[in-house]
């Protein structure tokens, strides 16, 4: 009796805060010509940041500081699974390999797997796609190899390193950028060396674009498959 | 020096933090050497800031790869963030020397990551002119503040960890879809840019969007019904982590909500919002106190005062005047320098006798003398004795309520410091007057930094009024919002 004046109180509850926010929905007019920073980007993307992906540019570029807000946050997330995970020795416990299919298959598809991952983040300033999925493509690779074979296992110390190279990278263009035109995250290449202006739509344009989407390929590449390899080891006692 | 360096008090934890593999090989003291030598360079760049606010009395704009707000992201350091970013970096820096001793637990070079995060997560909230970018940099603080308080691996703070994101997680949603409706409304994401078209809102969208936006920052500010993580977490975390929750990561979200609030006054709704939150908050006061006068756990008591005095600080920030913010932002500050002390000495006392049970209380007295000292004076602070820096911003907010009109609040609230008082006298009382065991060396780093802010205390409890001007400098800038839209400067965007 009570669970059932409990359950219907939350029901009544739910239904009251639904129908409020739907309220509220039904106030922001939809379709509607609202976007006002958004036409600023779509006018000005090419001149100002030299990429044809206006979506890029304005994760990158225009927005840059919250893209590396979200690197970060692939990092803690990656470093406290690392943290919490950690024990003196781990080794990978997995008794049955993968099948024929999956191990052949792997072995022919990782390297073309891998290229196509680094093309979408070279290509982040041209076509959709850039340095998030990208490197989510290389650890994909990664985690491939690990459920075809028992006993591989990534570099790991040396992962963790370039991961933190990478993240490092990505803060010292920001620097470079402070120290050259003043802002912080500042794109020197485009808009103080004017590099890549004839080459608008093609791959060495962009500004600094292709460069931070490389770095940040290499660092969710790193950081995914640091997390595969610390969620499928296990703790060994001697 | 260019004002656009203070973009350094970003780019420094980050790039540090990211250098931590590189010397992870080297061993425990040199990560933890590394830790305290990168704080103490951010207390100093954020010195710098401070004073160059404070003398030239202006915000510090730092313009995120040269594109005007609202079309990129800015900083805005103003008198109140600089005065916040230097409280954070000094107490990370205090804390930095406590883990030396406090941490011990393997892998150090994960808990030096993942502290310069949390700092700066804490420190881009505060300095973030951007309300997406506010998003991102409680994310970072969030899930730093996550992984730390199960840092620990007992099962407790695996619990504790799991109440923290399964709640965190609600909130942060319930926030973007609050940013998302404020978003679709306006077209625009800069805090300035927002504050001048809040009147045009509609008023069911602004009070959807804002109201979500508060519930969700109401997680990380600890008020209640959202602060059920909160005692557990605290006690499970390390603890100098649990310091720096209690001194800076719960301010950052107090921060938010109030900033937040005043920028969208001119919208449609907005006072029934703001009584919404004095209720919330003196239900916080309330709940808080009276959970904690059960507790036999130090830390755990201490950590549900903290949530009370939070619920006091939001109560301030809630009343819509120039005075309860004023207070509010006093009682932030003072809040911040005690319970940095409590948790620290208390902190201390878990390590040295291995538990923060109140049993281990007995005859600190005579057992750590200075610690119990300290913990003393931190404990008559809390409950609002004069001499002791929290009886002003306490009165001054008390004082602001009643001029509000929200008497009934303010008794309640008067009620709960009663109850406060109690449990305190109550943990003196262990400490001074009932037997322990012998007497135990106390570490010297320790002992300096539990004197300094003790002092601090005792020296804003004589002399309150210099502080009280910075403070009311740094409330200004919370609720003069004109002040605020017309030192961004914004380019002109749309029709």
């Amino acid at each position: 009796m009570v669970s059932l004046l409990k359950r219907s109180l939350a029901i009544i509850s739910i239904l009251v805060i639904g129908y409020w926010l739907a309220q509220g929905l039904a106030g922001v007019p939809f379709g509607e010509d609202k976007m006002l920073v958004g036409h600023y980007y779509l006018q000005h993307v090419k001149e100002q940041t030299g990429a044809v992906n206006a979506v890029t540019a304005v994760v990158v570029n225009y927005r840059g500081l919250d893209t590396l807000g979200e690197v970060t946050v692939l990092f803690i997330a990656s470093t406290g699974v690392a943290a919490l995970l950690w024990r003196k020795k781990r080794e990978r416990t997995a008794k049955v390999g993968g099948s024929p299919v999956l191990t052949v298959g792997t072995k022919f598809l990782v390297p073309f797997v891998m290229l196509f991952g680094a093309y979408i983040f070279i290509h982040g300033h041209l076509t959709p796609g850039g340095g998030f999925p990208g490197g989510a493509t290389i650890a994909t690779a990664f985690l491939l190899l690990y459920m075809a074979f028992t006993i591989y296992e990534i570099p790991h110390k040396a992962f963790e390193k370039v991961e933190g190279l990478a993240g490092m990278g990505y803060v010292l263009v920001g620097l470079i950028g402070l120290a050259i035109g003043g802002y912080f995250l500042f794109d020197w290449i485009w808009q103080d060396w004017q590099w890549g202006v004839d080459n608008i739509g093609r791959l060495f344009s962009g500004g600094f674009i292709p460069i931070i989407y490389t770095i940040i390929g290499i660092k969710v590449g790193t950081e995914l498959s640091g997390i595969v390899d610390n969620m499928l080891k296990e703790e060994v006692r001697e | 020096m260019n004002g656009q360096y203070a973009s350094l008090l970003i780019a420094l934890p980050l790039i540090s933090a990211f250098f931590v593999p590189l010397i992870k090989e080297l061993g425990r003291k040199a990560v933890m050497g590394y830790l305290v030598m990168i704080t103490a360079l951010q207390t100093a760049i954020a010195g710098w800031v401070a004073n160059e606010v404070y003398s030239t009395g202006k915000p510090i704009i730092v313009i995120a790869g040269g594109w005007k707000p609202p079309v990129g992201i800015n900083l805005y350091i103003g008198h109140f963030a600089a005065l916040f970013v230097l409280i954070i970096a000094v107490i990370s820096f205090f804390m930095a020397i406590f883990s030396f001793r406090a941490v011990n637990v393997e892998p150090v070079d994960k808990y030096a990551m993942l502290f310069l995060l949390l700092m700066l997560g804490a420190t881009g909230m505060i300095a973030t002119g951007d309300i997406f970018n506010l998003f991102v940099f409680m994310e970072i603080t969030a899930i730093s503040a996550y992984a730390l308080t199960a840092y620990n691996k007992t099962g407790e703070a695996a619990e504790a960890s799991m109440k923290y994101i399964v709640l965190g997680g609600i909130g942060s949603s319930f926030f973007l879809i609050g940013v998302a409706l404020i978003y679709g409304a306006t077209g625009t994401l800069n805090m300035a840019h927002l504050a001048q078209l809040a009147g045009a809102i509609d008023p069911t969208v602004a009070q959807v969007g804002l109201a979500l936006i508060i519930f969700g920052l109401a997680v990380e500010a600890e008020l209640f019904p959202l602060n059920a993580w909160a005692p557990d977490a605290y006690q499970a975390a390390p603890h100098p982590i649990t310091v720096m929750f209690s001194a800076f990561v719960v301010k950052a979200g107090l921060y938010a909500i109030g900033r937040l609030l005043y920028l969208f006054q001119g919208a449609e709704g907005w006072s029934g919002l703001l009584r919404l939150l004095v209720i919330l908050a003196t239900l916080t006061v309330i709940v808080a106190e009276l959970s904690a006068l059960r507790q036999k756990d130090a830390k755990r008591m201490i950590a549900y005062s903290s949530i009370g005095q939070v619920g006091m600080i939001a109560f301030a920030l809630a009343l819509g005047t120039q005075a309860g913010v004023s207070a509010g932002v006093f009682h932030m500050v003072n809040h911040a320098i005690v319970k940095a002390l409590l948790f620290l000495t208390v902190g201390y006392v878990g390590v040295a006798l291995g538990g923060t049970a109140i049993e281990n209380f007995q005859g600190l007295g005579k057992r750590m003398p200075l610690t119990a000292l300290t913990i003393t004076i931190g404990s008559l602070a809390t409950v609002g004795i004069p001499l002791f820096n929290i009886f002003w911003s306490k009165i001054r907010i008390l004082l602001a309520g009643v001029e509000a009109g929200y008497s009934w609040s303010v008794a309640l609230i008067l009620g709960a410091s009663v109850v406060e008082a109690v449990y305190y006298f109550r943990l003196v009382h262990t400490m001074w007057f009932v037997e322990g065991g012998g007497r135990i060396r106390e570490n010297f780093a320790i002992g300096v930094i539990a004197i300094f802010l003790a002092a601090l205390i005792i020296v804003i409890g004589v002399y309150p009024n210099d502080v009280w001007t910075i403070v009311q400098k740094a409330g200004q800038d919370l609720f003069n919002v004109a002040n605020y839209i017309k030192n961004v400067p914004l380019m002109g965007v749309g029709a």
